[in-house]
């Protein structure tokens, strides 16, 4: 696994300078609560170097708004819209109420 | 003006086996519109796994996302705790992963066609084809000890080993199989009036699957070359088995079914070349070491690519672990497929788009 | 044609599906059944309890240390891992046994979880009785030095 660490406002330009959708496979987007911070992955597969997964790390405070890349990666709204249930973290655009109640507080994946 | 009138699809529907919900949009008799509602059954597994359970309880509780793809989720967490604990595991082992994984496979893809065959309106090959199902059923319950939680894979190997009468009756059942899916490809590639409703239906091009991120059948049969698989090497060795990868053209139901029941002929010879080539050996390394660090591991599911993470911190509970099923990846896809179909066809689009919500909602 | 000739051909055929009570459906040999406890072999290291992923096992402790043990047959998964994990060979096996099903008459919930606290109520009861016998003898020990 390839690890890339990006401050959280270079995510959409690196990730767009970095994704051609017939080279790589976007696999899931993903958070880790880390206590004070929260940490954001995406992951990548690459359809002609198999077996490598490429994946950029930011790190975000828990009520900032978090830029999409769905302006890139068009199909992220899934994995998107379920970090924003599970973890409570705001993300740009993402719909509320995807895996969860859309009147449900809290988030279950938060240490607290 | 045309008029829009949205038709909701699910959470309960007499063509659905899950608990998803779909708002498709249409006009007349096309749908142009769908919105998806995938999040009934969150059983919040997850939070579970990193507070309720042990790192070496979790590859049972994992099991328990789903009852088809049981294995697939086992083997995936047993392998990235594996990877945490920096353990390699005997090459046994690793080929009865692949044996079970095999065995799992071609049950989930006949459960799948065979419910194309009756949201097409084909009821008798439904029940033919549940019927030939049942024999790689028992082939598991023979391998594993039960009918549908295997528990077969545990952190550092697999929970017990082939019997040499089990490996016999693996062999003669799925010469006995072999003859019966040919007859159901036959059937499927021929018959006129399951034509009607599969071919061109559902149809997804090539450039959408891969602007989409489709895996798994759905990508496989627009001709995307997406199968784990064929990429990885270091957990299980697919390329000494003869893994080879099934591709197919038009994107359509039809072409779906036809790289499942091309996908059931692969596995057969991967089963009869790991029992054949079963090497000798223990089936699980102990350790007594603690998770630590990062790590992830893709595995190809019967629906598709499978992906775990996991986060450990020296204790015996893992700090995150994440899991994402293929059906999760698939939605954007899915989505998009049933744009400029007739609503009279969605059933059959749900169906062999192979849907595992308990996966996705976990 | 063909179809009809096959379908017409069926009717005389036996049915292809196990007439399921009046004949046994396939059962391997080394099926996952009942998890059977021998407290002769038994060491009570417990470790069974510890492994067992949904808590189907417990130990409680009487004031003399012997400890008994509980398994609750609806709460198991038998998934073995208390097998693999016990020390000791043929302490905890598995048998081919598959458990009759839960009555109602039985309780089988919420009796175990009160099976549950009273085991790890009378296992903490123990403890605090051993630790204050230690002090006391402890203190018993400094007294006449």
């Amino acid at each position: 696994m390839r690890r890339i660490d990006l401050p959280l406002d270079k995510v959409v330009e690196e990730i767009g300078k970095f994704y051609q959708f017939d080279k790589h496979h976007f696999i899931v987007m993903n958070a880790v609560d880390l206590g004070d911070s929260i940490e954001l992955q995406w992951f990548f597969a690459d359809y002609a170097a198999p077996g490598e997964v490429t994946m950029f790390a930011a790190r975000s405070d828990a009520s900032q708004l978090i830029p999409s890349i769905t302006s890139v990666v068009p199909s992220a709204w899934v994995a998107e819209a379920e970090l924003v249930d599970l973890m409570g973290i705001n993300i740009e655009n993402a719909k509320k109420g995807f895996v969860l109640e859309e009147d449900f507080e809290g988030a279950p994946l938060r240490k607290k | 003006m045309a008029t829009y009138y949205d038709i909701p699809v699910g959470a309960q529907h007499i063509s659905l086996l899950e608990p998803l919900h779909f708002k498709l949009t249409t006009e007349n008799e096309k749908i142009v519109d769908v919105e998806a509602n995938v999040g009934y059954v969150h059983r919040g597994i997850e939070k579970a796994c990193t507070t309720k359970f042990k790192f070496r309880q979790v590859s049972f509780v994992i099991g328990r996302i789903c009852g088809l793809c049981s294995i697939s989720h086992t083997t995936a967490y047993s392998q990235v705790a594996e990877k945490l604990l920096n353990l390699e595991i005997p090459l046994r082992a690793k080929y009865l992963r692949i044996l079970a994984l095999e065995l799992d496979r071609i049950h989930s893809h006949m459960l799948c066609l065979s419910h194309v065959a009756e949201n097409s309106g084909f009821e008798a090959l439904f029940m033919r084809t549940m019927k030939d199902r049942e024999i790689s059923m028992e082939l598991l319950e023979a391998l594993c000890g039960n009918r549908v939680q295997y528990d077969y894979s545990i952190v550092g190997g697999v929970a017990r080993d082939l019997r040499p009468e089990v490996a016999q009756m693996i062999l003669t059942q799925l010469k006995e199989l072999r003859s019966k899916v040919d007859d159901l490809i036959d059937i499927f590639q021929s018959n006129w009036s399951l034509s009607l409703k599969n071919k061109g239906i559902g149809a997804i091009s090539r450039e959408d699957a891969m602007r989409l991120n489709a895996v798994g059948p759905l990508a496989r049969a627009a001709g995307v070359p997406v199968d784990v698989r064929n990429d990885t090497e270091d957990l299980l060795p697919w390329k000494q088995v003869g893994f080879e990868i099934v591709l197919e053209n038009g994107g359509d139901v039809h072409a779906r079914n036809m790289v499942r029941l091309k996908e059931i002929l692969v596995s057969m010879k991967i089963i009869e070349n790991v029992i054949q080539g079963l090497p000798e050996g223990p089936v699980v390394a102990e350790t007594k070491a603690l998770p630590e660090g990062e790590a992830v591991v893709r595995l190809e599911a019967p629906r598709g690519e499978l992906f775990h993470y996991a986060k450990g911190n020296k204790t015996q509970f893992l700090e995150r672990l994440k899991v994402k099923a293929p059906t999760f990846s698939n939605i954007p896809a899915f989505v998009e497929m049933f744009k400029g179909n007739e609503y009279a066809s969605a059933p059959a689009i749900i169906a062999s788009y192979d849907p595992c919500l308990s996966c996705t909602a976990r | 044609m063909k179809a009809f000739l096959i379908a017409i051909g069926n009717l005389f055929k036996r049915p292809a599906t196990i007439q399921y009570p009046f004949a046994p459906t396939y059962k391997p040999d080394d099926y996952r059944g009942l998890i059977q406890h021998n407290p002769e072999l038994c060491i009570w290291c417990r470790r069974c309890e510890m492994a067992c992923p949904p808590g189907a096992i417990v130990f409680s402790q009487a004031m003399d240390g012997t400890q008994t043990y509980h398994y609750n047959r609806a709460v198991c998964i038998y998934c073995g891992e208390c097998v693999r994990n016990c020390p000791k060979p043929g302490a905890i096996i598995q048998t081919a046994t598959p458990a009759s099903p839960a009555l109602k008459d039985e309780n089988i919930n919420n009796s175990w979880a009160e099976t549950v606290k009273q085991a790890l109520e009378s296992r903490a009861a123990y403890m605090a009785e051993k630790k204050k016998q230690a002090a006391a003898k402890q203190q018993g020990g400094e007294n006449p030095a």
